[in-house]
């Protein structure tokens, strides 16, 4: 069976001025079938961030390939993997990332007003009850509290229920009460969506809950 | 810190070339309103002054007349008043020569008397000067300019008299002045008065003083002895009389052109506001390490007056060569309305430079004020947060509405106080009607854009952004509305007097054909239609009646306006005046029609007596009724030619109206009339042409708002873009959560389309709204307080809808630029603290 996401042979490296060149990635290489969770650990700058930047097509490998689905990202034009994160891919951030000027349903529902898709307003309500915040959709974003807050980008993700979810650090920005909460939920929908996960995380704990896990090291990955 | 200054100055340009390249733009476009305005206000009396000064430079005081002529008689009786050192008579006449629009001042002087003509070359055989006839010394400028040398003959014309003109000397007035008029023309005072039929009249006398002598004594005597007859005045007087005739006309120009400037200042302030959001973090680290409050505060001003000095800099040149593009429909107006000297040339003093700075750094520094305010308050880098600033601005803007409307309320209670009697009340109104706007606008943007239902990512997302991104969204929004209300209350006050005019000259022109002659746009009284032109007019076969009008300039109570004598009962007169008040004059003589200017200005109603300084005392003449009149900001009044030969003496008629048989072609008759008068210099034109020229007076009066309209507006177009470019930079980083959601770059660059869109359709309902205010305050205040002009409304909806999509076009067009800017911001971008 083709996997959702497939990394083969990945780097990336960015120019510097001093050392000359820095390699975030190094020959990564792994590959997540639908209905799996995989979990990426690392400390900071080990490279995490990079990595989901270019499993959602945010970025392109400076070598080997990354692949949606079957397709090699690399050879996409930007409007091609725009449009494939658009309809197969939801993000969750460390930072939330809500509008602060939109309401709860109306950042909830921004994937669908992207996408042009008129029929998620039943979907996103749903969504909203299922993390319990039906009451706060009116609410403006900026409101909320932190674990709220990630409550709601979760939603917002898993809207237009994308082939692949990837979260970066999603409880990275909460206390230790809300982290659980958020998680535990994170997991529950992705399980009751059939959803595919990628997640990356400093914690061990959260690490665990995934079915597959993996570790960065400087740039390279390998068993955690 | 200074050190640190230029280094920040350089990455700030570096980083945001195109931010401060508009804001500049702005500040600069906002100066040049000011300064071409002011180029032109300086230099339209400079003529006049120069003049003056050339011919009378030498004269302590100059004695004119009130009378349609000032007797020689005088002459003798000013030498011999005691403290008057010397006294020279002069005889001024402005004749038409060559074609119709060249007019030439001739000046008829004593050579013998004590003033000093700057002759050019060697020296000038007075001999010839007293016995060639048609002797005259033109300017050496005028002569270069027109082809002439010494010994050419000219031909001119007053009124149906010509006479010949023999180039005989230059005289360089320039040289000496360099501001006085190029059409200066000197000759022998006997000479010009026997050539132009005046003998023993004169036009004003010079005086020189003693110097031990007090001054305002013998200007007392002068007045007691010569009674009220003559106007006593000294040069800076004569100044000032000129100067408050042009004052209305100049001021509502300055007034237009400071709002091209306070539109400006909103650019400044966005650009301010956008700078320290930007650079919060810089300033907070340079708090926490130690940099004071001043220094910070220090930067901030360092930015705002660079940008105010560059804004002069490019400013002044700019105003300057817009001055020089429109001079020429300023000094026709000056000419045409005015009666005063054209506008040679434009001389722009040293202060001048000093002002235009003081203008660009004040408009700067009070576009910078609130956002260097925010700057005093803790905790900066938190409270200039882009979010926190639109929400605090949102969470203001019903109090702001409210204070809005309270200086709305205010306006309203003004005019209910004042109404048009107190001059000033129309510029207050003004002011607070152009306060209000900004502070009615948050709330309206939040009102309007919370309106909208979304439901996709496109032009309508775009639009509702716009009530969520106030601080930066509202500014923009009301400067474009403050243009805008400037752009539609004065294009319908243009629209609405002109309608005025026009149903006005269709009322009042009635007469088939219209007979005066070239020099009568500038000498009037003098100008005068000979017996016998009018008897063969009279003959023509299909002129039914003739009806005329002699006029001349008279003063009641201090103030000149202009005074004539009709066949008030003629048939056509029932017309040709349309009253406002009162009845037409009848058969009965001994009454007076007075025009509205006039009434307004001396506040005088039917029933009053209207005062004029007559030659045996002054006459009170019955207020009859009161005529629209728009044919002059002077004002005027008029009676039976039998009234005014009754109290001012015989005189000649200066014009006449033709009324033909039913169905004769009047341009036919004009044709014939031309032919069997060719050799009288005559004006003779049909109704219908009479009309034409009328309207293409009031347009050329009136080309140079459409100047200030259109800089105001560019200024705030400019100021649209600016603040896309704002948002863009300022909200990158949700930018880049678009685009990680998957939005494309076409929708980001649709949704940005439509912020420009939305802003432009928000400023130009709410400017209409504003000008809608704008355009009653200018008809029914403004223009009655300086003008005295009655005004009915008329709504060019066709020219304003027009100009509505003109800016809606130009605003969309300003967005094309930020809204590429926007997306081209990658996903990437995706930061923290800017979300």
């Amino acid at each position: 069976m083709e996997p959702v996401l497939e990394f083969k042979n990945v780097s990336k490296h960015y120019p510097q001025p001093s050392t000359g060149v820095l390699k975030a990635l190094d020959d990564v290489s792994f590959s997540i079938q639908t209905g799996r969770t995989l979990a990426i650990t690392g400390r900071s700058g080990s490279g995490k961030s990079t990595l989901l930047h270019l499993a959602a097509g945010i970025d392109v490998p400076s070598a080997g390939t990354v692949s949606f689905v079957g397709r090699d990202l690399g050879e996409l034009s930007d409007r091609d993997r725009t449009l494939i994160r658009r309809d197969g891919v939801g993000l969750v951030f460390q930072f939330f990332y809500l509008l602060p000027h939109l309401t709860v349903w109306e950042n909830v529902s921004l994937p669908a007003w992207i996408a042009s898709d008129a029929g998620m307003e039943e979907r996103g309500r749903d969504l909203l009850e299922r993390v319990g915040l039906t009451a706060h959709a009116s609410q403006e974003a900026s409101k909320l509290s932190g674990g709220e807050m990630q409550r709601v980008a979760i939603c917002r993700a898993l809207l237009r229920k994308p082939r692949l979810l990837l979260a970066d650090e999603p409880t990275g920005n909460l206390d230790d009460g809300n982290s659980e909460i958020v998680m535990d939920l994170l997991m529950k929908l992705v399980d009751e969506e059939e959803g595919t996960l990628l997640y990356v995380t400093h914690s061990d704990e959260q690490a665990a809950q995934a079915d597959e896990r993996l570790a960065l090291h400087s740039g390279k990955l390998g068993p955690a | 810190m200074i050190r640190y200054f230029f280094r920040a100055l350089r990455a700030q340009l570096h980083g945001g070339l195109s931010l401060f390249a508009l804001s500049l733009f702005g500040v600069s476009i906002g100066v040049a309103a000011v300064v071409s305005i002011q180029i032109i206000n300086l230099n339209a009396l400079s003529a006049f002054s120069g003049s003056m000064r050339a011919v009378s430079g030498g004269a302590d005081v100059t004695i004119v007349g009130k009378m349609p002529s000032l007797s020689e008689d005088t002459y003798p009786r000013v030498l011999a008043t005691p403290g008057v050192e010397a006294a020279w008579p002069l005889f001024r006449l402005d004749v038409v020569a060559e074609d119709l629009d060249f007019y030439l001042e001739v000046i008829g002087v004593d050579f013998f008397t004590p003033i000093d003509l700057p002759w050019e070359g060697a020296s000038v055989d007075l001999s010839a000067a007293l016995g060639e006839p048609g002797w005259v010394a033109v300017t050496p400028t005028l002569a270069r300019e027109k082809g002439w040398e010494l010994g050419d003959r000219l031909e001119v014309s007053v009124g149906t008299r010509k006479a010949e003109l023999v180039i005989g000397a230059f005289s360089d007035f320039q040289k000496a002045t360099p501001l006085a008029s190029t059409r200066l023309a000197v000759m022998d005072i006997a000479q010009a008065q026997s050539l132009f039929g005046a003998r023993g009249q004169l036009h004003q006398i010079d005086v020189k003083i003693f110097e031990d002598v007090d001054q305002g004594d013998v200007i007392a005597e002068l007045e007691r002895s010569l009674g009220t007859q003559v106007l006593v005045l000294t040069p800076e007087q004569r100044e000032q009389q000129a100067s408050d005739l042009l004052s209305a006309f100049r001021l509502n120009l300055t007034a237009l052109s400071f709002i091209s400037l306070f539109v400006g200042g909103f650019l400044v302030f966005s650009s301010t506001q956008a700078s320290l959001v930007r650079r919060r973090t810089e300033f907070g680290l340079l708090r926490s390490l130690g940099a004071t409050h001043r220094q910070v505060m220090g930067l901030l001003v360092g930015d705002v007056l660079l940008l105010g000095l560059l804004g002069v800099a490019v400013g002044m040149p700019l105003g300057y060569l817009a001055a020089e593009a429109n001079v020429d429909r300023v000094s026709a107006t000056v000419t045409n309305l005015y009666l005063l000297d054209a506008i040679n040339q434009l001389e722009v003093p040293a202060w001048f430079f000093l002002l235009a700075a003081a203008v660009g750094l004040f408009s700067a520094g009070l576009g910078a004020l609130m956002p260097a305010l925010e700057l005093g308050r803790k905790d900066t880098r938190a409270l200039l947060a882009a979010f926190s600033l639109h929400e605090r601005v949102g969470a203001r803007a019903p109090r702001a509405f409210l204070l809005g409307v309270g200086l709305m309320f205010l306006g309203g209670i003004l005019y209910w106080l004042v109404g048009d009697r107190w001059r000033p009340a129309g510029f207050i109104q003004a002011f607070l009607l152009i306060a209000a706007v900004p502070l009615v606008t948050p709330l309206l943007v939040q009102g309007a854009t919370g309106l909208l239902r979304v439901r996709s990512f496109g032009l309508a997302y775009g639009m509702k952004g716009l009530g969520k991104q106030l601080q930066t969204t509202s500014v923009a929004i009301a400067a474009l509305a403050v243009a805008v209300s400037m752009v539609v209350g004065v294009t319908t006050m243009v629209a609405s007097f002109r309608e005025t005019l026009a149903i006005w000259i269709e009322a009042t022109v009635q007469a088939d054909v219209y007979v005066s002659t070239p020099a009568w746009r500038r000498s009037r009284r003098r100008a005068v239609l000979d017996a016998s032109v009018i008897e063969v007019l009279a003959r023509h076969p299909a002129v039914e009646q003739v009806d005329r009008l002699r006029q001349f300039f008279a003063y009641t109570n201090g103030r000149r306006f202009s005074f004539a004598g009709v066949d008030a009962r003629a048939p056509g007169e029932k017309t040709r005046f349309a009253l406002l008040e009162g009845e037409m004059l009848g058969a009965e003589l001994g009454g007076i029609m007075v025009g509205e200017p006039l009434a307004r200005k001396e506040h005088l109603s039917v029933g009053d007596d209207l005062v004029i300084d007559g030659p045996k005392g002054p006459v009170a003449l019955p207020i009859k009724g009161i005529y629209y009149d728009y044919s002059s900001e002077l004002g005027s009044a008029f009676t039976h030619l039998e009234t005014m030969a009754k109290h001012f003496g015989d005189g000649p008629v200066n014009s006449v109206a033709l009324y033909l048989e039913q169905g004769v072609d009047s341009e036919h008759v004009v044709d014939e009339l031309k032919t069997s008068l060719a050799d009288v210099p005559l004006t003779i034109r049909s109704n219908r042409r009479i009309r034409e020229q009328a309207l293409l007076v009031f347009d050329q009066t009136f080309a140079i708002t459409r100047l200030l309209r259109y800089m105001s507006l560019l200024i705030a177009v400019t100021g649209v873009a600016l603040t896309l470019i704002v948002l863009a930079r300022e909200r990158s980083a949700e930018l880049a959560l678009y685009r990680a959601l998957g939005a494309t770059r076409l929708q980001i660059f649709r949704v940005f389309l439509g912020k420009g869109l939305g802003m432009a359709l928000i400023g130009i309902v709410l400017g209409s709204l504003a000008g809608v205010v704008f355009a009653f305050i200018l008809i029914y205040v403004v223009n009655r307080a300086f003008f005295g002009w009655t005004i009915f409304v008329h709504w060019p909806i066709g020219l304003l809808v027009q100009q509505s999509l003109v800016i809606l076009g130009a605003s969309v067009l300003a967005s094309l630029y930020p809204a590429r800017v926007a997306s081209r911001v990658p996903a990437t971008e995706l930061r923290r603290e800017d979300l």
